[in-house]
């Protein structure tokens, strides 16, 4: 049998929980929710990451939907938007049950690998969405939220983001306030996006393990949003797990160098590097054509895998893709479908089968299933918390 | 055995009864009382009315009022509001909705959050009160919380701001708990009458089983609600405008059309609305019965909504008072059970029954207000 076969016989037991797919922001950018204009049951190759039959080619059994809205969104705008994607992910599973199914606990999870669906379940990604109130968290919880990203690229008020300038300085009193509530109903703080001293400061604050729902490792590859090793090395004893990240730009450092050079390309010319309108892309292309794009492969996510397991623990791993969350993809790794490959990359290496169970499925069942028990626990002792960042941060 | 609850058979008025004076009370000031002595015997028979068939509420103030409280316990009784159990109790109130109204002046996504933050308060409260109060938020569950001795409690209304003007917004407060929401205070339901966008809200409620309230929208408004909602509307905080004029008060003529229409008024228990006495709500009550019909008018107490109460009817203890003036006044049992209960529940069981039927034929509209409104 061909490890690729095998990487595929294996999936077929413990299939792949997903810690991130943006599917919900593409299907509001592209056709504004309008969910029969890209009917998932179809190939959508043409125009997303995701589809379902994909999914089921990619042997994945559990996917976190992200409920990402942009964290430019300023207060309560961000909230109205993430009701929004909370309602897109709703209609998805309404739309297409024989595939899908809601997933709120590790036991959902579970059930629904017995029964061959893919358990869905939500983040929402960046502290912006909650708009400094605790009720909005548990409003979150209560619509099915089951992990929080502290922040996406900019810093909030209560926490600092990988991507920007230092300012509180990791949490402060009330983001640690956010992560006691958050450990209270049960929702994963989430620490992909955060800077390494939030991460720190997140580890000292929660009684529930944590996860990087998509976030590679920083000794392989010097980028900000990856996991320093101090880090990586305090989640045996948080219980934690790491999903590791197929982002180009984050994991290949030929490709973290030639993307600097690329937003310096464009700053030069009087563009935002994000910016996407006809002129700034053009002026993209022609860089791209001058200087190809370093292209990742499987055996670049297996780099870090391999070394997030000397660092942190087979039991501290997982997988978070980004699929429809980024533009460019490594070869090989290219849609959702291809999770086979980076798993046969990992068996010609020597990893074992019961190491990829636990890589694909059992860390972060598991993981969800700790922060539902340490709820349980806390929620007997403290009633909910309706602390405001006025009163804490003052 | 659940029953019990409710039960206040004659010979225990003593420990049960209000602590102001019984209308039968011949302190009681002219001004206010009926104007005859309605005697004992009508209580008691009030009381073992409402025993059987209590009052669903239709609009208490409550998360709002304890939304400033340092603290509060509403199973061991709260004199900071006029609404908490042992009170529900003496008053028989089956079920009420709380409004989740919010203050002038905040709107758009402002409104949004401000409701999200209502509606974890409105769990947070229940859930702190596991023996008088539990939620219920559809026909069915409000029957089981009846049948469990407690009350049940729907979220709602909230104002149209709450939407933030998004169709997938109303469907996450829906799945959040809201049943109701008025339509008045957006730029799609306002002195004009329902937009484009305003009717397509109208119709995802319709599936989604949640209420639309009209009460302080525009006679437009109303007209074109009744003609697209394929569910029953409730005003639920509408007196008669012939015996009293106030701009939520209805004219006959919408009182009829609301009848008609299988809706629902619910008349507010306010001296603003009514007047000052028991007799002027049972005017009120009497002239909704007879203009809109038996089956389409109810009881909203409006407690802790800011509003000044008519004498006697203080609080939410005062609903065997209101219904012993309705006896004297030769009401059925028949009608009195419908204004107390059964019409609510009817209006719940339809709303239910239409959602149902809608999800069939009708998929999540995604339909923008930029879209429809322009």
């Amino acid at each position: 049998m061909s490890s690729l076969e095998a990487a595929r016989d294996l999936l077929r037991e413990f299939p792949v929980a997903d810690g991130h797919n943006d599917l919900p922001w593409a299907l509001r950018e592209q056709v504004r929710y309008d969910l029969g204009a890209r009917d998932i049951a179809a190939d959508q190759g043409a125009h997303l990451h995701t589809d379902i039959p994909r999914l089921r080619a990619g042997g994945v059994g559990a996917q976190y939907w992200s409920v990402y809205v942009r964290s430019d969104y300023a207060g309560d705008q961000a909230v109205s938007a993430t009701l929004e994607q909370i309602d897109c992910v709703r209609q998805l599973l309404d739309r297409y049950p024989a595939d899908l199914r809601a997933a709120l606990t590790a036991a959902d999870m579970e059930a629904a690998r017995a029964e061959g669906r893919i358990a869905s379940l939500m983040g929402a990604e960046g502290g912006h969405s909650i708009a400094d109130s605790l009720a909005t968290l548990r409003a979150l919880y209560a619509l099915g939220v089951r992990y929080m990203t502290l922040t996406h690229n900019d810093n909030i008020a209560w926490a600092d983001s990988a991507t920007d300038e230092p300012r509180v300085g990791g949490l402060s009193a009330f983001g640690r306030a956010v992560v006691r509530e958050m450990n209270r109903e049960g929702m994963l703080v989430d620490l992909s996006h955060v800077a390494a001293t939030t991460m720190r400061d997140a580890l000292d604050t929660t009684a529930a393990p944590v996860i990087f729902s998509h976030s590679s490792s920083r000794a392989v590859c010097d980028h900000p949003r990856n996991i320093p090793d101090d880090v990586l090395e305090r989640l045996p004893a948080n219980g934690g797990v790491a999903m590791v990240t197929f982002v180009p730009k984050f994991v290949l450092q030929a490709a973290v160098d030639w993307t600097a050079a690329a937003d310096e390309n464009m700053r030069a010319r009087g563009f935002h590097h994000l910016d996407t309108t006809a002129e700034a892309m053009k002026a993209h292309r022609a860089f791209e054509e001058s200087t190809p794009r370093p292209v990742a492969t499987p055996a670049t996510v297996a780099d870090h895998l391999d070394h997030m397991r000397e660092v942190a623990g087979i039991d501290h791993l997982g997988i978070g893709g980004d699929y429809d969350g980024t533009a460019f993809t490594p070869d090989g790794l290219s849609d959702v479908s291809a999770y086979p490959n980076l798993l046969a990359e990992l068996l010609d290496r020597g990893w074992s089968r019961p190491d990829l169970a636990k890589l694909t499925w059992q860390n972060a069942v598991r993981v969800l299933g700790a922060a539902e028990d340490v709820a349980r626990g806390l929620r007997t002792t403290r009633g909910p918390s309706n602390a405001t960042i006025g009163e804490l941060d003052g | 055995m659940a029953e019990l609850r409710y039960d206040s058979g004659p010979g225990v008025g003593g420990m049960d009864g209000p602590a102001e004076p019984l209308p039968a009370d011949p302190g009681a000031p002219g001004a206010g009382g009926p104007a005859e002595d309605p005697g004992t015997g009508l209580l008691d028979r009030a009381h073992a009315l409402l025993a059987a068939h209590p009052v669903a509420d239709g609009y208490s103030g409550l998360p709002w009022a304890l939304r400033h409280l340092p603290w509060f316990d509403l199973e061991l009784g709260e004199s900071a509001v006029a609404t908490d159990v042992p009170r529900m109790r003496q008053g028989h109130v089956g079920a009420l909705f709380w409004a989740l109204h919010l203050p002038e002046g905040l709107t758009g996504d402002r409104a949004v959050s401000a409701t999200l933050e209502q509606l974890d308060l409105v769990k947070t409260v229940v859930r702190a009160h596991p023996d008088g109060l539990r939620l219920g938020c559809a026909p069915g569950p409000v029957t089981d919380v009846r049948h469990c001795g407690r009350i049940a409690v729907l979220p709602g209304p909230a104002g149209a701001a709450a939407l933030g003007d998004s169709l997938g917004i109303l469907r996450s407060l829906h799945g959040l708990g809201l049943r109701a929401l008025t339509l008045s205070g957006a730029s799609w339901a306002s002195e004009a009458g329902l937009t484009r966008f305003g009717e397509e809200v109208l119709r995802e409620m319709n599936r989604l089983g949640m209420l639309a309230d009209l009460s302080g929208a525009s006679a437009d408004t109303l007209r074109r609600a009744c003609a697209v909602s394929k569910a029953p509307l409730l005003c639920a905080r509408s007196a008669a405008r012939a015996l009293r004029p106030h701009p939520a008060n209805l004219p006959d003529d919408l009182l009829a059309a609301l009848g008609a229409a299988k809706g629902l008024c619910l008349v507010p228990l306010t001296a603003e609305q009514t007047g000052p006495s028991v007799r002027d709500v049972a005017d009120h009550l009497g002239h909704v019965r007879e203009v809109a019909g038996a089956h389409s008018v109810g009881l909203s107490g409006t407690y802790d909504a800011g509003s000044a109460h008519p004498q006697e009817l203080a609080d939410a203890s005062c609903y065997p008072r209101l219904i012993a003036e309705l006896l004297r006044r030769g009401w059925s049992d028949t009608d009195i059970a419908l204004l107390t209960w059964e019409n609510v529940q009817r209006v719940l069981r339809e709303a239910d029954f239409t959602a149902r039927e809608a999800q069939r034929r009708r998929e999540p509209s995604t339909l923008t207000i930029a879209a429809l409104d322009g």
